[in-house]
């Protein structure tokens, strides 16, 4: 595919705002990168290095050594995974889910049989994917995963294989939009990402009459398999899908639900459809309605989301430090508990609903005693939900970054011990295992910086939201959500400035 | 069915690759390892540990050059070692650096002057944080 960026009205510039054509940095029309990535097959290839990685984590996790710091399935998924994909979102974009390696045998399996079912209704929205959300984390938690090469192992293989199952037998990316955790994590944290799929020039989407964006492009038929077809049956081979997940390019806002996939931009038949670069977490202030999700603030799923994002980080990052082991101990020998799962289920309940809902009732009473609206809290927390979001993304970045900042050369070692134990052979070289990653000093401030922003990312979205809530008393609705993520940053730089503790036997088991 | 002489090579390259494989071991049957730790239970910074070594019989395994390898159980952290100094037969003594509070093992390796040799797994749970 070739640019065609000189198509744009010359007269741009006199057109209202929202209608001018899109000025901003365009990823895919830079030299080398843009014509990579505007290449058909850019996703299948960075998809196929990361199903080759995932199939040695695998292999590794079941045939290779019990140790995590020796297994690369461990060691990947725990470390550098979960470090690069919220390094990639701040600093790019869902880069992830563009790879995405659990899609490639959905892939294939597609050519085999094509799926014949909708979704289920009932089953539409994003209460399953946080359903499971919570699931992954309690089970990390309860079985220690980081320590554990083969449930590592089990996971990655059950989600490809959830994957697979989910989108052989419905149509569209089902698994994507409304299964993945992972892919809901990430859609969450590239509200904050610094680009975005989007039109360049809204003038040529009036003009559009096919929304091959949306719908696809479907191969020509030939005039005698044409005369063989029952009139409106158009069951001609796609050759270029729209957007799976249902969003339509012209009323698309922000990040939300796409994956990069940059089917939209292959589709476009006007090459209208751009990598832009665009302001962080913006679109966390746009109110109104957007193509594939509805009205955010009216949608109690993604609210969900956004709160158990938020303190999920919090109590996540919480469980690595020493406390929480005295607290467990603590529970456990005032009621007698010998086993950990109904505390460690108590802890949960305690930080992703009970806390949550009191504080966000109480910022809620306060912005509707301040401000004067007349919306109930439940409009009110729903409404100011999404300022959580760049907050607990900050303290996912924290944590994470920590993780793979001072672990990051690691998986030097591991590779050249992996390589030896394979072949009996020094390959890559005797394992050298004194490197280990950055100093902790120079990681802290790190961390301290990325909570930082997600402070300062939280209290400019809460005034966005505030001002369109009560534009006369804006402080007023502002002043109390402040004080929340105030309390959130306060209570992040409490754990992060804790000594780690990473145990997995506080019941002695 | 007559085997092909292509699937004869590459059944004896799968063997071979088996065979490499696998890590020569000669390990000392039934031996017993006991660690202690100063102080106990471990706590951020050096531990001063003894290891005893016994065969199955009770004798204790003099002679040994004996290494450690401590890690967390969780990745991404870099490995801690020591060598030990036989302090009188069988038993060694040294230090380990622990660098981080939680969960901990330590890969006891030894190998002695008849040229068996010894590895094994032992858990230090609840390193404390400083």
């Amino acid at each position: 595919m070739t640019t065609t960026l000189s198509r744009r009205p010359p007269s741009g510039d006199r057109l209202p705002a929202g209608q001018r054509p899109n000025a901003a940095l365009d990823l895919l029309a830079l030299p080398g990168v843009g014509r990579f990535l505007r290449w058909r097959h850019s996703r299948l290839m960075l998809q196929l290095p990361l199903l080759a990685v995932s199939v040695v984590m695998v292999a590794h996790a079941f045939w290779g050594p019990d140790l995590a710091p020796k297994n690369l399935a461990a060691l990947l998924t725990w470390v550098h995974f979960r470090g690069l994909v919220v390094l990639a979102l701040l600093c790019a974009g869902n880069l992830f889910c563009m790879a995405c390696p659990f899609l490639l045998p959905r892939e294939l399996a597609r050519r085999l049989i094509a799926p014949r079912w909708e979704w289920p209704r009932w089953l539409r929205g994003k209460w399953l994917s946080l359903a499971l959300f919570v699931a992954v984390l309690f089970t990390y938690e309860l079985f220690d995963l980081w320590s554990d090469p083969w449930w590592t192992g089990v996971l990655i293989v059950a989600y490809f294989a959830a994957a697979l199952l989910v989108d052989a037998l419905f149509r569209r990316a089902s698994f994507c939009k409304h299964v993945c955790p992972v892919g809901q994590f990430n859609f969450l944290g590239s509200t904050l990402s610094p680009l975005e799929v989007a039109v360049r020039d809204h003038q040529v989407c009036h003009t559009c009459s096919t929304k091959d964006c949306i719908v696809g492009r479907r191969a020509e038929a030939p005039q005698a398999l044409d005369r063989q077809r029952p009139a409106g049956e158009a069951q001609l081979p796609i050759i270029q899908r729209g957007c799976e997940l249902g969003l339509f390019q012209p009323r698309k806002v922000g990040n939300l639900d796409c994956t990069f996939c940059l089917d939209c931009v292959y589709a476009c038949p006007h090459d209208n459809v751009g990598l832009l670069a665009r302001l962080p977490a913006e679109e966390l202030v746009a109110a109104g309605s957007r193509s594939g999700l509805g009205v955010v603030e009216r949608r109690a799923d993604l609210s969900a989301w956004m709160i158990v994002f938020t303190f999920a980080a919090l109590l996540n990052a919480f469980a690595m430090i020493s406390p929480v082991y005295a607290l467990e101990q603590a529970i456990a020998e005032w009621t007698g508990l010998t086993v950990e799962w109904p505390i460690l289920a108590a802890l949960f309940a305690v930080t992703l609903l009970i806390e949550p809902a009191l504080l966000l009732a109480a910022a809620a009473y306060t912005t509707r005693w301040l401000s004067g609206t007349g919306e109930s809290l439940l409009a009110i927390v729903q409404r100011f939900a999404r300022s959580l979001v760049p907050i607990g993304f900050g303290i996912w970045l924290a944590h994470y970054g920590f993780h793979f900042f001072t672990g990051l050369w690691t998986v030097i070692p591991v590779t050249q011990h992996t390589v030896w134990r394979t072949t009996g052979r020094e390959l890559l070289g005797a394992p050298q295992w004194h490197l280990g990653g950055l100093p902790e000093s120079v990681v802290f401030p790190l961390e301290m910086g990325f909570l930082g922003l997600g402070l300062l990312g939280s209290w400019l979205v809460a005034w966005g939201i505030s001002r369109q809530l009560a534009a006369e008393r804006t402080l007023g609705g502002w002043a109390p959500w402040a004080a929340l993520h105030l309390a959130i940053f306060a209570a992040a730089v409490w754990i992060l400035t804790q000594p780690m503790d990473m145990r997995g036997t506080f019941l002695g088991g | 069915m007559a085997m092909s002489g292509v699937s004869r090579w590459l059944i004896l390259g799968c063997l071979v690759l088996l065979v490499a494989c696998r890590p020569a071991t000669s390990d000392v049957p039934g031996a017993q390892v006991d660690l202690t730790w100063d102080p106990a239970p471990p706590a951020v910074g050096q531990a001063q540990l003894l290891l005893r070594l016994r065969d199955a019989a009770g004798q204790p395994l003099a002679g040994g050059k004996v290494r450690l390898e401590g890690n967390m159980n969780h990745a991404g952290m870099k490995p801690s070692f020591g060598e030990l100094n036989e302090v009188e037969p069988g038993s060694y003594a040294g230090t380990l650096e622990f660098t981080m509070g939680g969960d901990w093992f330590v890969l006891v390796t030894a190998t002695f002057p008849d040229g068996t040799s010894l590895e094994r797994k032992v858990d230090v749970a609840g390193v404390k944080a400083r």
